[in-house]
């Protein structure tokens, strides 16, 4: 950094704006919570469709024995991440805050699912899929995720027509296109400018 | 000669922290000495400064044993920002 005697006008507006976009230019998500999620509901959804295909007993086991140890797996991860962060900018106190928002809708959704029904229980879990990768997708300026928002959405309304069963099918094609293929476009892009 | 400007923010390493601060919520010394490129030395005496203006506020904590030091921009900091930025603004005008 120069000495203040030689420091002009032009410079400050220099340094105000390369500091700014220094701050700016960091895409706050590496896309790996997207990315984990995404396969393990996906894995879920089709191993449980194709115990019910086979007739298989106890397919929905799969549910409660991969969901928890995913949520162990993704507070670890996501520990070790924030520890190693430098900085919090406000994009990332927003991204915490829906996707915490979004946990927690998504808890009750499963803890009442007994009480309203398979079906409806997974229209919701894609409507709040969508208004997850929606909001995060906005906040981000990232396209694929708004693209894969619409995605969900769509399928939650077609998901209303079908049995229970294509239901579970429905949801691994919502979660491809609103989390793995814009999880995975996010981390290249994260990984490109932290070449 | 740059009468109305802020003599705190007036500095090169000072003016790029406030800059760094005011698009983020809170950064690290480590991440402030990274991208001002400047030393620890020199960074710890331009902070100490800008907190002594009540610019920016200093949290000091312990993460793995290792001193902390979390720095986050006040709004009065950011209120003089904006001042120095439009006092800049006005200098860069061509004069009619």
């Amino acid at each position: 950094m120069k000495q203040e005697e030689t420091f002009d006008p032009q410079e400050s507006m220099q340094v105000i704006s390369s500091m700014i976009i220094t701050a700016k230019n960091k895409l706050a998500e590496d896309g790996f919570s997207l990315i984990f999620w995404g396969w393990l509901v996906t894995i879920s959804a089709l191993v449980h469709y194709f115990t019910i295909l086979l007739n298989i007993d106890y397919g929905y086991f799969v549910w409660p024995v991969l969901m928890p140890l995913g949520g162990i797996v993704s507070a670890y991860i996501g520990y070790k991440q924030g520890k190693k962060k430098k900085v919090k900018t406000y994009i990332d106190t927003y991204l915490s805050y829906l996707w915490i928002g979004f946990g927690v809708a998504l808890a009750i959704t499963l803890i009442f699912m007994p009480s309203h029904g398979i079906k409806t229980t997974y229209f919701f879990l894609m409507v709040l899929y969508g208004i997850a990768t929606l909001v995060s997708g906005g906040i981000l300026n990232f396209k694929p995720l708004v693209i894969g928002s619409v995605c969900s959405f769509a399928c939650a309304a077609i998901s209303v027509f079908l049995e229970d069963r294509e239901q579970l099918l429905i949801i691994a094609i919502a979660l491809l296109c609103s989390y793995i293929i814009p999880g995975h476009m996010l981390r290249s892009k994260f990984k490109s400018q932290n070449v | 000669m740059f009468k109305d400007l802020d003599p705190i923010l007036h500095s090169q390493l000072r003016l790029a922290v406030i800059s760094l601060l005011v698009s983020v919520k809170e950064a690290e010394f480590t991440y402030l000495k990274e991208h001002t490129q400047s030393t620890a030395g020199n960074l710890s005496v331009q902070i100490q400064k800008l907190k002594d203006a009540g610019y920016i506020e200093i949290e000091k904590k312990f993460k793995d044993n290792y001193p902390q030091t979390l720095c986050r921009i006040t709004n009065e900091g950011l209120q003089a920002f904006e001042i120095y930025f439009k006092n800049i603004q006005a200098y860069l005008k061509p004069k009619k």
